[in-house]
């Protein structure tokens, strides 16, 4: 069974890597922008499927047993906690940002309806 | 000889860009997540009067210097007394402090033979399979009751600067640029909120037999009640948790945590042999006192967490 | 392990000197969150679990909320304006060093003009 846990570790090994990648990318993302929404997006996006890739690289290094039952939960709470976090800073910025005009361009959705082309939907 | 080169050409390098990263000239973090603007800081006239004048207003209406001669000299023996007492103070922790062996001598028993004793016959003494926790809340109680005291100090400190009149709570509205009642964060709270607080139990209760103990649980859970006093507000916070429910919950466990622990001040540093079963080392209920121990000071830690919050929020708790 | 080690203690060298150094007080608090952060690894590498815990729940957890809370009271939450470069040393947004009492008559003043332009989403 050796050969088996050789690929199990190379596999968990290739997708924490590939976790890491994508914090590199998002932490360019973080610092480059110039807008705060795009900073949140970028840190929002990078987070969430970092801790995917990286965990779900781990739990495959680990096997199944509890640990793993431990590692994914820690996955879930992530899932539930950051995204809320990002609609609150998104939320923050649109209240008090005082350039809203400058910086954000508003659409609504109801008027987009006539807008509606070839099945190519523009969203806010 | 270096040669010069123009500001354009200065500004693409990137020694620029690091002076300016250690300047907070050009910060990625400086954005415009903004709370208030920003305007300088202006002060009236008669503000200015009334700040200054504190110190003759009360030497004329509290007490007169030049006047009372009884409270001069009260000052004068003030003075003295408080020097001599310094002193007194100061020589009296020095002598004790010189009976003490240098620190890390080879030939000393606290360095030699207490930490194997602690590691050898921890597990069988205490009961607890985590000796940190066995030596914190066993053999080294006494002092994790001085540290409570010592955190019970602190909040009083804390509640005494914060604390605000009735009267001035109406013009701190810190929530105004907040969200209340947002959807999305009052579902992830719902969801979220109890698995943290039943995770702050389990960290208190196995205390003993892993990592964590009263402190670190306490703090888990005084972090999930924040979460939720931010998700939903102040009014549905106060229908489980109020002023009254902190106050009687740190009371009853210091006062707890301190009857069980207090003889060592009668007995001085020969302790009593421990009355309460040790149990089987791994289960729950074992290492007699440290099971209660723990709850006590998690309790604490845990309104203490939270009033904290409140109190910089509110202004009250 | 003696590489990752040394490379988290340079990462805290790091922290700990630009949060000495830094001129934006919410930049402070945020490395020093990730400072608490690093640290709770170092403990873990050193092999003791209960102060890993600790130091993950209170510092990076509780402290930082704390000094983000205190932040927002001494209205030191500033924003970066484009035609402003701070001039030698003192920033133009230094907190009012007076009691209480002189910074809530300013927080008075400023919310009467701001009641207005918050109106969205309120309850």
């Amino acid at each position: 069974m050796a050969a088996w846990e050789w690929v199990r570790f190379v596999i968990g090994g290739f997708l924490l890597l590939c976790g890491l990648g994508i914090y590199a990318i998002e932490m360019i993302g973080v610092y480059r922008f110039r807008y705060v929404l795009n900073r949140m997006h970028a840190a929002a996006m990078g987070d969430t499927l970092g801790i995917g890739f990286s965990i779900v690289g781990l739990i495959v290094m680990n096997g199944v047993n509890a640990a793993s039952l431990k590692l994914f939960l820690v996955v879930a709470f992530l899932w539930f906690s950051s995204p809320t976090s990002s609609h609150l800073i998104a939320r923050l910025e649109y209240d008090t940002d005082e350039e809203r005009e400058n910086h954000y361009r508003q659409v609504e959705l109801k008027d987009l309806e006539m807008e509606y082309k070839d099945g190519e939907k523009e969203e806010e | 000889m270096s040669r010069q080169r123009t500001q354009e050409e200065y500004e693409k390098t990137w020694s620029f860009h690091l002076k300016q990263w250690a300047d907070g000239s050009r910060d990625p973090f400086l954005d415009r997540i903004e709370m208030k603007p920003k305007k300088p800081f202006t002060e009236s006239q008669e503000e200015k009067e009334r700040r200054e004048g504190d110190r003759e207003r009360m030497l004329s209406r509290v007490y007169d210097m030049n006047r009372n001669v009884r409270l001069r000299e009260f000052h004068r023996l003030y003075q003295v007394f408080a020097v001599l007492f310094c002193l007194i103070l100061v020589v009296m922790l020095l002598t004790a402090v010189s009976w003490l062996p240098t620190v890390g001598a080879e030939d000393r028993p606290v360095n030699n033979e207490v930490a194997a004793r602690y590691i050898e016959s921890g597990l069988q003494e205490t009961g607890a399979v985590n000796i940190v926790t066995g030596m914190i809340l066993d053999y080294r109680a006494f002092d994790t009751l001085g540290e409570s005291h010592v955190l019970f100090t602190a909040t009083c400190t804390v509640l005494i600067l914060l604390r605000q009149d009735k009267k001035r709570k109406r013009k701190t509205n810190d929530r105004m640029y907040e969200p209340k009642n947002d959807v999305i964060l009052q579902t992830a709270a719902r969801v979220l909120v109890p698995p943290i607080i039943i995770f702050g139990i389990y960290v208190i209760l196995c205390g003993h037999l892993g990592p964590g103990g009263g402190f670190s649980g306490g703090a888990i859970i005084g972090a999930g009640l924040i979460l939720y006093l931010c998700a939903f507000g102040f009014e549905k916070t106060e229908r489980f948790f109020t002023a009254r429910t902190y106050q009687v919950m740190s009371f009853c466990a210091l006062a707890c945590y301190s009857l069980s622990k207090c003889y060592s001040f009668y007995t001085g540093a020969n302790g009593i042999e421990s009355v309460i079963p040790l149990g089987t080392p791994g289960a729950i209920l074992s290492s007699g006192l440290i099971f209660v121990l723990n709850i006590c000071v998690g309790v604490v830690v845990a309104g203490t967490m939270y009033t904290f919050y409140c109190m910089f929020r509110k202004g009250g708790y | 392990m003696q590489i990752l080690m040394s490379l988290l203690l340079g990462f805290l060298l790091v922290c700990a000197v630009s949060v000495s150094v830094s001129k934006n007080l919410l930049n402070s608090v945020c490395i020093y969150m990730s400072y608490s952060l690093v640290m709770s690894i170092i403990w873990i590498l050193l092999e003791s679990p209960d102060l890993a815990i600790t130091e993950a729940a209170v510092g990076a957890g509780i402290t930082s909320i704390l000094f983000f809370v205190t932040l927002k009271k001494i209205h030191a939450i500033v924003s970066e304006d484009e035609d402003l470069e701070p001039e030698g040393g003192i920033y133009e947004g230094d907190v009012p060093v007076e009691g209480t009492a002189l910074a809530e008559k300013n927080v008075g003043k400023e919310e009467a003009g701001h009641e207005q332009t918050a109106n969205t989403g309120r309850i």
